[in-house]
């Protein structure tokens, strides 16, 4: 099948097609982005949906959450929802064992609903990469798409640099409240869900030492209660995503740019960059587009220092 | 030199000679239709089986009637299928209640096969007090191993404990349950996790009910009388013995210093045991007549930790449900045992020898450091929900099949001595395997039609409605199902108006955070190869790995799944108990180069099929199946017939072959 037939049919929701077409958004070699620049050329016509991060230390309810969210935004009126799942590959094998999807639990074959499982791979800032490039197709095929990573302290939550919103998930008794406000994680977040609410007054407690806490902060932010078992708060989040903002993917792409140079070219790579053009994003907007920038950069420094494949 | 008689040997009151008394003689056995199993329990006895030991079907098990869509594939299969009280009737037919003792292997369902069992001493007036036996009711390893939960575990442990509860007065020689170190072994359990698992497993249900306070501290002291165990012996049976000897000194130690039980008959660990399936293998079957014999001895051997009941697998067991001849081939044995040898005219042969006691000693220390590491981390129903034992299993399996993959564990005909001459015990017509007869389960659906016609609708409802209310309300709902059994209500509406209460259960995997070693040449080649396909497609292969159908025996997939990680592969695991269209959408979903199937119900021809039709229906026909499972080799052909790419058996031990293998196909597909 043409790229061509598989955007026609991911349009009408084939999954088949979308899956395959996710995949060459996966592809990390650079032969890639002229495919992925020419699939999203013939979806060009479509909004962007809107990217919701969720994200959270591994065991708090992430998964199972996200299964009842996706069905609360259909409820609440989202034409249809993608999940992008993240786990992180092994560093000795480069392979990755993905579980997410044994604890997802979809009605059936529900056409509006699409779950994929992704491997952060093993690079540094995989998750943006990976994750971002999907987000990419993904944006222009659902209305919303939740992006599910691990994240246990500052540095690991890419997911706020692609997200429109990025949500925190702790657990009651966790503990996890007190350790991301040591790690100043507690800044970077739009909005906080503590799961197991049906564990009673202990998530009532949470959510009272979370609240108090961030009052000290700068802007309200809404904490939420949620509960899997009983889908307490659910309906609540999923309102509270409706009502926030979509479609600013694009807008992050200066910065997930100039991050894919730093992974693969370095310091000396940015350098380079502001070197070529007035901003990251005049540079994209000559390339036309990330794709297009991105055989560019690799072109030119391969006329550097000879290296062809910056893989 | 000789000794008088009488001081070595055992003595009866009036100083002659005697013998024990024999441990109770069971056959697990079951299939297709109630009237088939009733036949076979009554040829067993007549053989001479002192007890009877039923296997019932998955949907039985996963509280599903038989005309559930799910169930179909599954009926009958791996044991008998128990619908209604009309389908017990059949099953226990010229069979006496009060003189039988009768174990039932469930769980999920155990409450309800207790009523129904109840209710039908109720019609044939026969007194609940002499009802003897024991149904499973542990329901930990189902979590941990064996899958057939329904139930979220608070709400499953309840009715364990509503189970104690109602039998301690009504039913006082019942076995309410047997904590299960059985299942435990067979997922790869050492000896030390074998007997400390089940002891925090026995701990959690005692202390729940002590907890409860529904009864009073006497029937406590009877409850913990009544607990009895179920327990695997496997080949080192020295080994086996000893921890054998281990759990009886620490079940005596934990009754008295937790429990305070003053009465040491009440403080006896009790068992029964089917030695292990683990290690039967399918290359040599023959051979698995030794081990069966020599794990016997593991249980029998040392009177002071002598089993109570012993049900011993046939020979063929890797291979296919036993016929008839198999299974009173391993009854002879038991037989032959027990009143051909001296055995039972011993006291215990082994008090004072220091190797036992040294080895013993050490599975106690042992055993007892886990328990008290799984009391510490809140009981044994926090170690479930934070994985640590199904974590802990599955990386005793990885363990052992990388061992017997090294060499470095022997298992002879296997991965030693592999040449041997064909086995005449394969040679029939039949090629030593049983085949059920497939008509049998279609009596099972007319009987439940028939029941469903017969009964009074409005009897149906209202007992419904009282269990329904009693769930809610935290009442014991023994009572409450036995008028459902007598109302002819079915296994699939009790479990259904529970589920409405309770919600379903997802199991925890024990996929993450493991590792595994594969021999390091061999996992190089393999990661090379991954490589190569990475370069060439710009993504490593993706493998979805699944259990289609009901049976819950998920360490084939998990150690599958493991390897392919450890080889450089992308898995997603899909889990356990799904339909076969949810593989189909996963394996689409996540663009699988490959999808994985494991079955050990004897199913895997429907479900594969009905695999493969799901993807076909979703534009995935051209992904590649592979299959793993206990597939007689006539089946291996159908299976490629359907176009299953691959099938794996217990045959094939060598992962790193399994991998290479798993990569040729994709290769193949790719290509």
């Amino acid at each position: 099948m043409t790229d061509a037939a598989l955007c026609a049919a991911a349009r009408h929701g084939d999954k088949r097609a979308i899956a395959r077409l996710v995949s060459a958004f996966e592809d990390p070699r650079p032969q890639a982005a002229p495919r992925r620049a020419a699939i999203l050329a013939a979806l060009a016509d479509r909004p962007i949906g809107r990217v919701v991060g969720l994200t959270g230390a591994p065991g708090v309810g992430k998964s199972t959450l996200v299964g009842a969210l996706a069905g609360a935004l259909l409820t609440a009126g989202e034409r249809n929802v993608g999940v992008v799942a993240v786990d992180p590959s092994s560093p000795l094998t480069g392979g990755a064992l993905l579980g997410d999807r044994t604890r997802v639990r979809f009605a059936g074959d529900d056409p509006r609903l699409y779950f994929r499982s992704q491997a952060s791979g093993a690079i540094a800032g995989g998750v943006a990469r990976a994750t971002h490039q999907v987000c990419r197709l993904l944006t222009r095929l659902f209305a919303t798409v939740i992006v599910e990573t691990v994240g246990v302290g500052q540095g690991e939550i890419e997911i706020v640099r692609i997200a429109d919103t990025t949500w925190l998930v702790v657990q009651p008794h966790g503990g996890d409240a007190i350790q991301f406000l040591k790690a100043g994680v507690m800044e970077v977040p739009d909005g906080f869900v503590i799961s197991k609410g049906d564990l009673g007054s202990a998530a009532g407690a949470t959510a009272a030492t979370l609240t108090a806490a961030l009052r000290l902060g700068a802007a309200a932010r809404p904490v939420i209660v949620t509960s899997a078992v009983t889908g307490a708060g659910v309906a609540e989040l999923a309102a509270a995503i409706a009502a926030g903002p979509r479609g600013r993917l694009i807008d992050r792409e200066p910065y997930l740019f100039e991050r894919w140079v730093a992974d693969e070219y370095g310091r000396a790579g940015l350098r380079r960059l502001a070197a070529a053009a007035p901003s990251t994003a005049a540079y994209l907007a000559a390339g036309g587009g990330l794709d297009g920038a991105q055989l560019a950069f690799v072109a030119a420094e391969a006329c550097r220092d000879g290296d062809p494949d910056p893989a | 030199m000789s000794s008088p008689p009488g001081s070595y040997q055992l003595t009866d009151a009036t100083g002659a000679p005697s013998r024990d008394a024999p441990w109770i003689f069971r056959t697990y056995a079951g299939h297709s239709s109630p009237k088939a199993s009733n036949a076979l329990y009554r040829a067993g006895l007549e053989r001479g089986q002192t007890g009877l030991s039923i296997a019932f079907d998955l949907p039985t098990q996963c509280g599903y009637s038989s005309d559930a869509p799910i169930a179909r594939p599954e009926v009958g299969k791996v044991g008998v299928p128990i619908n209604s009280l009309d389908d017990f009737h059949l099953l226990f037919d010229g069979i006496p209640l009060e003189r039988m003792n009768t174990s039932m292997t469930i769980n999920g369902t155990a409450m309800w096969l207790l009523a129904l069992y109840v209710a039908l001493a109720r019609e044939r007036g026969v007194a609940e007090a002499k009802l003897r036996g024991t149904i499973q009711n542990d329901i930990v390893k189902e979590y941990l191993a064996r899958g057939t939960y329904i139930f979220p575990p608070e709400h499953s442990l309840r009715l364990i404990a509503e189970t104690y509860e109602y039998c301690v007065d009504r039913l006082p020689e019942w076995n309410p349950s047997n904590v299960c170190s059985y299942h435990l072994q067979e997922a790869g359990a050492t000896p030390v996790q074998e007997v400390g698992f089940a002891l925090a497993t026995a701990v959690g249900l005692l202390d729940r009910i002590k907890a409860r306070g529904r009864i009073d501290a006497a029937a406590v002291a009877r409850c913990v009388g009544r607990l009895s165990f179920f327990v695997n012996s496997g080949i080192r049976f020295v080994e086996e013995m000893c921890k054998m000897r281990a759990f009886a000194e620490l079940w005596d130690e934990l009754t008295r210093e937790r429990y305070g039980v003053t009465d040491p008959k009440l403080r006896l660990f009790r068992y029964g045991v089917q030695v292990n399936s683990l290690g039967l293998t399918e290359p040599q079957p023959e051979n698995n007549a030794w081990r069966i014999l020599l794990e016997a001895l593991g249980v029998t051997l040392s009177r002071k930790a002598r089993c109570r009941a012993l049900q011993l697998p046939a020979w063929n067991e890797a291979m296919s449900l036993p016929r008839p001849w198999d299974q009173q081939w391993a009854l002879r044995l038991q037989q032959i045992l027990a009143y051909e040898t001296d055995l039972l005219e011993y006291p215990d042969l082994f008090d004072g020898n220091p190797a036992i006691a040294g080895k013993t000693a050490s599975i106690v220390a042992g055993a007892r450091a886990e328990l008290d590491r799984i009391i510490a981390m809140g009981g044994v129903q926090a170690a479930v929900d934070a994985g640590y034992m199904k974590q802990a299993l599955v990386r005793s399996m990885t363990e052992r099949m990388a061992r017997i993959g090294s060499g470095a564990q022997v298992v002879v005909g296997v991965n030693a001595w592999t040449d041997g001459l064909p086995s005449p015990l394969t040679g029939g017509d039949d090629g030593g395997r049983f085949s059920a007869d497939p008509a049998a389960v279609d009596d099972a659906l007319a009987a439940l039609a028939a029941t469903k016609a017969r009964r009074d609708p409005a009897r149906v409802a209202a007992a419904l409605a009282d269990l329904t209310a009693a769930a809610k309300r935290g009442d014991n709902l023994m009572e409450p199902s036995i008028a459902c059994a007598l109302a002819r209500v079915t296994t699939g509406e009790w479990a259904d108006a529970l589920r409405a209460v309770f919600g379903e259960y997802r199991a925890i995997t024990g996929v993450e955070g493991q590792s595994l070693e594969l021999p390091p040449a061999q996992a190089a080649a393999l990661r090379a190869r991954v490589e190569a396909f990475a370069a060439a497609h710009g993504r490593r292969p993706r493998l979805v790995v699944g259990k289609p159908g009901l049976d819950g025996h998920s360490n084939g997939a998990e150690v599958i799944a493991v390897a392919a990680r450890h080889a450089g592969w992308d898995v997603i695991y899909a889990g356990i108990r799904l339909a076969p269209d949810d593989i189909a959408v996963s394996a689409v979903e996540e663009d699988a180069d490959l999808v994985g199937v494991s079955i050990l119900s004897g199913s895997h021809l429907e479900l594969t099929a009905q695999v493969i039709d799901g993807l076909r229906a979703r534009g995935g026909g051209d992904i590649p199946v592979v299959v793993g499972g206990i597939v007689p080799k006539p089946d291996v052909a159908r299976l490629e017939a359907l176009g299953v790419r691959a099938v794996f058996t217990p045959a094939d031990y060598d992962l790193a072959q399994v991998m290479s293998r798993m990569l040729d196909v994709v290769e193949g597909a790719a290509a």
